[in-house]
C-alpha cells in the first residue's frame, strides 16, 4: 500500500489556474523527481501537499490518516508536518541562529526536548551533512551549499518519514550542486522516502525510481526512472528531455 | 560684569543636584517608561501584524490618539484632569504611564514594520520545522526584528530622556524640576539653563555610544568568521 496517496488537488491564484487535478501515489523508500518547465506547478504541488499553500481541494491519505488539503486547522496541519520535513530552494536558514540551532530549536521548541540531547541529536544529523565542524557559524558565514546541507539536517531533525525538496539546488552556484545532491544521494540510498522537485536531470535518472513531468498543472507522464528517459511516451515529455538534456 | 567666583560657587553646588536628579529621577523615569513601551509596543505590533479584528482597531485608535496629541496636554490630563474628577494618581505615576503610552505609540509601529520586512521564508521554515506561530515570532521573527528596529527604537529612547523634563509641569521633581528650584532662588536663569542643557546632553551623549555599542552587539549573526 502507498505510504503518501494525493488525489484530486486543484489550486489556482486569482485567474491562475496552477494545479488541475493532480493524484499522486508514493511508496515507502521512494524516491519521486518532479520535472517540467517553469510554472508547470510543481513547486505549488509540493507546497499544497505540505499546507504551504492551501489547496483548493484534494485529499491526503497518510499513514492511515485522511487530510484534507483545503484543510486550515492548525491542529491538523502540525499532526501532518510532525513526519515531514521539507527543503526550500533558498534555504529559508534561521539568519539569527547558528548551524547547529538551526537544527535543534524545531526539537526544543516543538519537541520539548531538553538541549543536551537535541544538541546531541544535531551534532549527528550535522555530522551525517558533513557540517558538524561549522556547527558555530551563523548562516551569513556559509556557502549557498553548505547551508542547503544545514538545511537537510534541520529537515532530518524531526525524523520524518518523508523529505520534500523543492528545487534544493536551483539557487546553488554549479560548483557548489554537487555536494547537496551527494547528501541527497546518500539520503535515498539509506532508503529515505523523497519527492524532490528539481532541474537535475542526472539526480532524475540516476537517484530517483519514480519520474513526473508536469505541464499546465496536469502531471502529462510519469513512471519508472528507467523508463522514463529511455522511452518517454509522450511528445511533451520527449521535447522537454531534449531541451533539457542540450 | 560676570563675577566669575560667584558663577564657580553656583556651578558647584548645582551641578551635583542637578546629576543626582538626573540619576535618581530622569533616568528611571526614562528607562521604566521605555521597558513599558516595549512591551506595549511589541503587543500591538503582533496584533497589527497578525491582523486579530477588533483589538487591531482598539490598537490603531490608541496610535492615533497618542501619536495626535502633545505629551504635555496628555500628562495635564493624566495628573490635573484625573484630579479634577476625583482620580488621584501620584505625578510619578501619572508621568510613567503617560511616557509609556506615547513611546509604546511611536515604537509599536517600528516594531510592527521591522516584523513585517522579516522573511515570509523564516516562518514557512519554521511550520515545517514542527513549531507554532508563537514559538516562530519568539525565537525566530521577533530577535531580527528587533535588530532592524533597534537603531530607531534607541532613538525614541533618548528622545524620552529628554522628555522627560515635561514632568516638571505635573510637580515631578526630576532634573528639570531640581534646576528650576534653583533658579527660582538664585535667579541665575542663563547659567542654570545652561548647565541642565550640558547635564541632558552628556546624558545622550553616553546613550549614543550604548547605542553604536549596541549595534554592533546585535550584528552578531552576520559577520564575518575569520
Amino acid at each position: 500500500m502507498a505510504m503518501l496517496e494525493i488525489r484530486g488537488i486543484h489550486k489556482s491564484f486569482g485567474d491562475a489556474h496552477i494545479l488541475n487535478g493532480v493524484d499522486l501515489s508514493v511508496n515507502k523508500g521512494d524516491v519521486v523527481a518532479i520535472l517540467g518547465p517553469s510554472g508547470s506547478g510543481k513547486t505549488t504541488l509540493l507546497r499544497c501537499i505540505n499546507y504551504l499553500e492551501t489547496a483548493d481541494q484534494g485529499t491526503m491519505q497518510f499513514k492511515d490518516e485522511t487530510y484534507d488539503l483545503s484543510d486550515t486547522d492548525h491542529k491538523r496541519i502540525a499532526q501532518f508536518r510532525r513526519h515531514t520535513g521539507f527543503v526550500f530552494q533558498n534555504y529559508n536558514l534561521f539568519i539569527n541562529k547558528t548551524a547547529l540551532e538551526n537544527v535543534t530549536l524545531g526539537l526544543m521548541t516543538a519537541g520539548k526536548m531538553p538541549k543536551k540531547q537535541a544538541e546531541q541529536i544535531g551534532m549527528e544529523l550535522l555530522e551525517k551533512v558533513g557540517m558538524k565542524d561549522r556547527a558555530s557559524y551563523y548562516p551569513s558565514q556559509l556557502s549557498g551549499g553548505q547551508q542547503q546541507r544545514v538545511a537537510i539536517a534541520r529537515a532530518l531533525a524531526g525524523n520524518p518519514e518523508i523529505i520534500f525538496f523543492d528545487e534544493p539546488t536551483s539557487a546553488l552556484d554549479p560548483e557548489l550542486i554537487g555536494e547537496v545532491l551527494g547528501v541527497m544521494k546518500k539520503l535515498a540510498e539509506e532508503g529515505m522516502t523523497m519527492i524532490v522537485v528539481t532541474h537535475e536531470m542526472g539526480f532524475a535518472r540516476n537517484v530517483s525510481n519514480h519520474v513526473i513531468f508536469m505541464e499546465h498543472g496536469v502531471i502529462v507522464e510519469e513512471g519508472d526512472a528507467h523508463a522514463f528517459f529511455e522511452n518517454p511516451k509522450n511528445e511533451r515529455t520527449r521535447e522537454f528531455l531534449r531541451m533539457e538534456e542540450r | 560684569m560676570i563675577d566669575w567666583n560667584e558663577v564657580i560657587a553656583l556651578a558647584m553646588e548645582s551641578f551635583p543636584k542637578m546629576f543626582m536628579a538626573g540619576i535618581t529621577a530622569t533616568i528611571p523615569l526614562a528607562l521604566v517608561s521605555f521597558v513599558l513601551a516595549m512591551i506595549i509596543a511589541v503587543a500591538c505590533a503582533m496584533v497589527q501584524y497578525a491582523r486579530i479584528p477588533v483589538i487591531r482597531r482598539i490598537v490603531q485608535f490608541y496610535i492615533w490618539v497618542f501619536r495626535g496629541t502633545p505629551m504635555l496636554v496628555q500628562l495635564f490630563i493624566m495628573y490635573f484632569g484625573m484630579q479634577s474628577i476625583g482620580i488621584r494618581i501620584s505625578a510619578v505615576t501619572a508621568a510613567i504611564i503617560v511616557f509609556s503610552l506615547n513611546t509604546g505609540a511611536y515604537c509599536a509601529e517600528t516594531v510592527r514594520g521591522s516584523i513585517e520586512g522579516v522573511s515570509k521564508g523564516q516562518f514557512e521554515a519554521g511550520y515545517c520545522s514542527g513549531m507554532n506561530y508563537m514559538q516562530i515570532m519568539f525565537h525566530v521573527v521577533l530577535p531580527q526584528a528587533f535588530r532592524t528596529a533597534f537603531p530607531s527604537l534607541f532613538n525614541n529612547l533618548i528622545s524620552l530622556v529628554k522628555d522627560t523634563s515635561l514632568a516638571a509641569n505635573i510637580t515631578v521633581v526630576e532634573m528639570f524640576m531640581t534646576t528650576e528650584r534653583i533658579a527660582g532662588r538664585t535667579y541665575r536663569f542663563m547659567q542654570l539653563y545652561l548647565e541642565v542643557a550640558l547635564v541632558y546632553l552628556i546624558f545622550c551623549t553616553i546613550l549614543t555610544w550604548v547605542q553604536s555599542w549596541g549595534e554592533k552587539k546585535l550584528s552578531y549573526y552576520d559577520v564575518k568568521k575569520v
